[in-house]
């Protein structure tokens, strides 16, 4: 039966080409920008780490010195808060980092060509707290130290793709040494550091110490606020600047209330020496929760969703209007197929049967097309190309809206062709 | 013409033309929304900056190399770099600078009069001012117009660890934040003592026109690690001249460098709405595929008279009906449609507005818009009506005798 539908329906197809073209273009046309705005709204909403969202928390306090914070409580923590953090024992892991860049070379390259690098100046807490994944060696032990771990594009860059760890580095001017090397690894979006519009960046190029890089000097790359001036990363231990983050993986639920006492009982002991003028308000806030206060999704990119949806409701009117004159004009062969013993329900299963393989074909012109939109928003919005990716969730999600709305255009003009009158149109 | 018969034919095929109406009303409202769109944008980026932004070329630069960490070896390197470019023929005066205006980020601290700390929590934006480290060219090479003192000179600049208060120029806003209409020279702010007021530049387009507030230090040479930008004011006519030598002299000073961008002021201004432009762009490019679509559902809307009207058509023919009757007679429906569309889209393009608001900052919809999209849209409209219109009118009366 369903083989003999189908015929039917390419049968149908082949009688108005022009007709059945027009619908089948207006329809992918639609489905296909949606689909490529669904992408990048996807992309920017998605989790970026499922496995254990739930249990890593963004460490925001309320030390700020006088009683004119920019913002309370802040996500920024000077050295002593954040130390208190790395220090204390209840997260399985801990990472604390601020965001700089040096220039790379390798030391024992002839070249004096150097890479525009990203740092990452964290505590070793960060890679197994990420689950940064390694391709070769690991992650450093301890908080100083000239070593560095890099990821895998600097390591395609300077090394060629092998394994370079035990070469040297040298970073403005100084050696530091290789311990581990990253695979590809992509984070979207890049939950770690998604504040000052980085939530799309992409994940860093070396990962130091973060004692070295203060002591290196390593220029702060990220928000900081200060209410003392100072003249360098070098010496901001003892000062009120303000530019480290810090996550934390509390795997247990009660842990999450133990550290947040650790941390008022912190905010507590500052209190009393009179080091604390705001209220107590440290808050830990989860992957997922985090980055939707951090309100990352590119509000023009929702704004032109609405557009896209809009249209799509243009192309399923326009397609219904032209598929109501094809049925129209086929009121002739429908009365015949009646008058030979096809039943309403006959006519009906057929009709939906040619909408659904209409909406099939527009399904894969329409992936087709959400491809080519994808890259055209690229040309308009050149921030989004980290995020145009069309993954397979939203092939299929493409392929369901065509067919949903190939079949929705075809219902009235269905219904109205199933209620000509068998004689009239035989006459 | 018979407006009855007309609405009669209408009603003959409700579905259709409640179908067709719907899309005109979300296609005007989409067209006039994307017209202010690009509208705003384009005031953006026509909007006056205070600087000579034709004439300003800036080279944004970083030295690659480790050696750079002597600062005395990066002061005589900058120095000789300014001297070099300088020299280069077109190039009217050169300075250097850590942040450009035209940007929202940046380095900012507060202000107030030392007399009166409480400015600063009656006037937030006190709190946020932008900080530019300048030395004396500056001014001459942005175009600043010098209100009262003078700009930033040599002797404003302080030795390197010296604890001094500094000599600072102030913007017209901020000036008028701290002292009003009183004259700010000599006053003493907690940033140092002021000599001068500029005009007002934008240093911030996000911010309210009368909030530009800044200030100006000759302090660029002690900080000097932080001075990306080398700023150029080129004769007229010399840009493309001057832009092409830039690269080459700043790295035949010295090698280890590098040279993210050579843009000017106007592309500054640009770049920073590219999103908007952007997002125009990409509405009007909808825009199109919209009147697209209704064009084509103009085209079936009007092809009915062909499939189905034939024999009316003809017998109206027979009874007398002039080719250019009939041509008007479908012309008419399809205005008539339009006219319904246009209507109801009046309240589709304040609905999407609001909407749209929700999300990014728009302008309210103005009637001479709505003027200009319902001609659009008609024109459209007629045009892809005309070919059908055109074959309707072309049946033979003779179709009358064949069709009784």
């Amino acid at each position: 039966m369903l083989r003999y539908n189908l015929k039917l329906a390419l049968q149908s197809f082949k009688r108005a080409p022009s007709l059945y073209f027009l619908v089948l273009l207006t329809l992918s046309v639609g489905v296909g920008l949606l689909s490529a705005n669904l992408a990048l709204v996807n992309a920017m909403a998605g989790d970026p780490i499922p496995e254990k969202s739930d249990q890593l928390f963004h460490v925001s306090l309320n030390t700020w010195p006088t009683d004119r914070p920019p913002a309370e409580p802040l996500h920024i923590l000077r050295y002593r808060d954040a130390k208190k953090i790395f220090e204390s024992d209840i997260p399985k892991h801990s990472a604390v980092f601020y965001a700089s860049g040096v220039y790379a070379r390798d030391s024992k390259s002839n070249s004096l060509q150097r890479f525009d690098s990203s740092v990452r100046a964290t505590t070793s807490g960060f890679f197994a707290l990420t689950n940064a994944p390694f391709a070769y060696g690991s992650g450093f032990v301890k908080n100083s130290g000239m070593e560095v771990v890099i990821g895998s594009e600097l390591n395609n860059k300077i090394f060629a793709g092998k394994n370079s760890v035990g070469e040297t580095l040298e970073l403005d001017g100084e050696l530091l040494t290789i311990v581990g090397v990253l695979k590809p690894w992509s984070l979207r979006p890049l939950f770690y550091h998604a504040t000052e519009g980085r939530a799309f960046n992409l994940t860093d190029d070396i990962y130091a110490p973060i004692e070295t890089a203060i002591d290196l000097g390593w220029s702060i790359h990220a928000r900081s606020s200060s209410t003392d001036s100072n003249n360098g990363v070098k010496f901001t231990r003892d000062l009120n600047v303000f530019y480290l983050q810090a996550w934390v993986e509390l795997p247990k639920e009660a842990d999450v209330a133990l550290f947040q006492n650790y941390l008022n009982n912190y905010s507590q002991s500052l209190k009393e020496v009179g080091e604390h003028p705001l209220d107590t308000r440290n808050e830990l806030r989860d992957v997922n929760a985090w980055l939707l206060e951090q309100d990352i999704v590119d509000q023009k990119i929702l704004a032109f969703t609405l557009a896209s949806v809009l249209f799509l409701c243009v192309c399923v009117f326009n397609a219904s209007s032209l598929l109501l004159s094809r049925f129209h004009s086929a009121k002739f062969e429908v009365g015949l197929r009646r008058a030979i013993g096809a039943s309403n329900r006959h006519m009906l299963i057929q009709g939906l049967t040619e909408s659904a393989l209409l909406g099939i074909i527009a399904g894969f012109t329409s992936i087709l097309l959400s491809w080519l939109f994808l890259k055209l928003s690229i040309q308009f919005l050149p921030d989004l190309a980290n995020l145009a990716i069309l993954e397979p969730k939203l092939l299929i999600l493409g392929m369901l809206l065509a067919l949903c709305t190939a079949i929705s255009s075809a219902l009235y003009p269905l219904y109205r062709a199933n209620r000509y009158a068998i004689s009239a149109e035989l006459k | 013409m018979n407006f009855k018969a007309l609405l009669k034919s209408l009603l003959l095929r409700k579905f259709t033309t409640g179908l067709l109406v719907l899309q005109l009303a979300i296609t005007l409202g989409l067209l006039v929304n994307s017209g202010i769109l690009a509208l705003d944008t384009q005031a953006k980026i026509s909007q006056p900056t205070g600087l000579d932004n034709e004439n300003i070329l800036i080279v944004s630069t970083h030295p690659t190399s480790g050696n750079y960490r002597n600062l005395d070896y990066y002061r005589s390197i900058a120095t000789e770099d300014m001297v070099k470019l300088g020299e280069l023929p077109g190039v009217k005066s050169v300075s250097l600078t850590n942040q450009l205006p035209i940007r929202t980020s940046g380095m900012r601290r507060n202000v107030y009069d030392l007399d009166d700390p409480e400015q600063e929590i009656n006037d937030q934006y006190l709190q946020n001012v932008k900080y530019i480290l300048a030395e004396e060219t500056l001014a001459k090479t942005m175009g600043f117009i010098i209100l009262e003192g003078r700009f930033l000179n040599q002797s404003d600049q302080l030795d390197f660890d010296s604890e001094e208060k500094r000599n600072i120029v102030i913007t017209a806003s901020l000036k008028k934040a701290l002292y009003g209409d009183k004259s700010a020279l000599g006053q003493e702010t907690n940033n140092g003592f002021i000599v001068g007021v500029i005009k007002d530049i934008i240093l911030d387009p996000t911010l309210p026109i009368d909030k530009q507030y800044g200030y100006f230090s000759n302090a660029v040479m002690e900080r000097i690690y932080i001075a990306r930008y080398y700023v150029l004011n080129v004769e007229p006519g010399q840009m493309a001249n001057v832009r092409s030598k830039v690269r080459d002299t700043i790295l035949g000073v010295q090698a280890e460098r590098d040279i993210f961008n050579v843009f000017t002021m106007e592309e500054h201004l640009k770049e920073f709405y590219r999103d908007d432009q952007g997002l125009a762009d990409l509405f009007l490019l909808l825009c199109s595929l919209m009147l697209f679509v209704s064009a084509i559902s103009s085209y079936a809307y009007s092809q009915f008279h062909i499939s189905r009207q034939q024999k009316y058509i003809g017998i109206r023919r027979a009874l007398g009906a002039r080719k250019i009757d009939v041509l008007l007679y479908v012309l008419t429906e399809t205005w008539l449609v339009y006219v319904l569309g246009c209507l109801l889209g009046v309240f589709v393009a304040f609905g999407f507005n609001i909407l749209l608001s929700q999300h990014i900052t728009l302008s309210k919809p103005d009637i001479m818009l709505f003027c200009l999209v319902t001609c659009v849209i008609f024109i459209s409209g007629t045009l892809a009506t005309w070919l059908p219109a055109k074959r309707t009118s072309d049946i033979p009366p003779v179709v009358a005798t064949r069709t009784v």
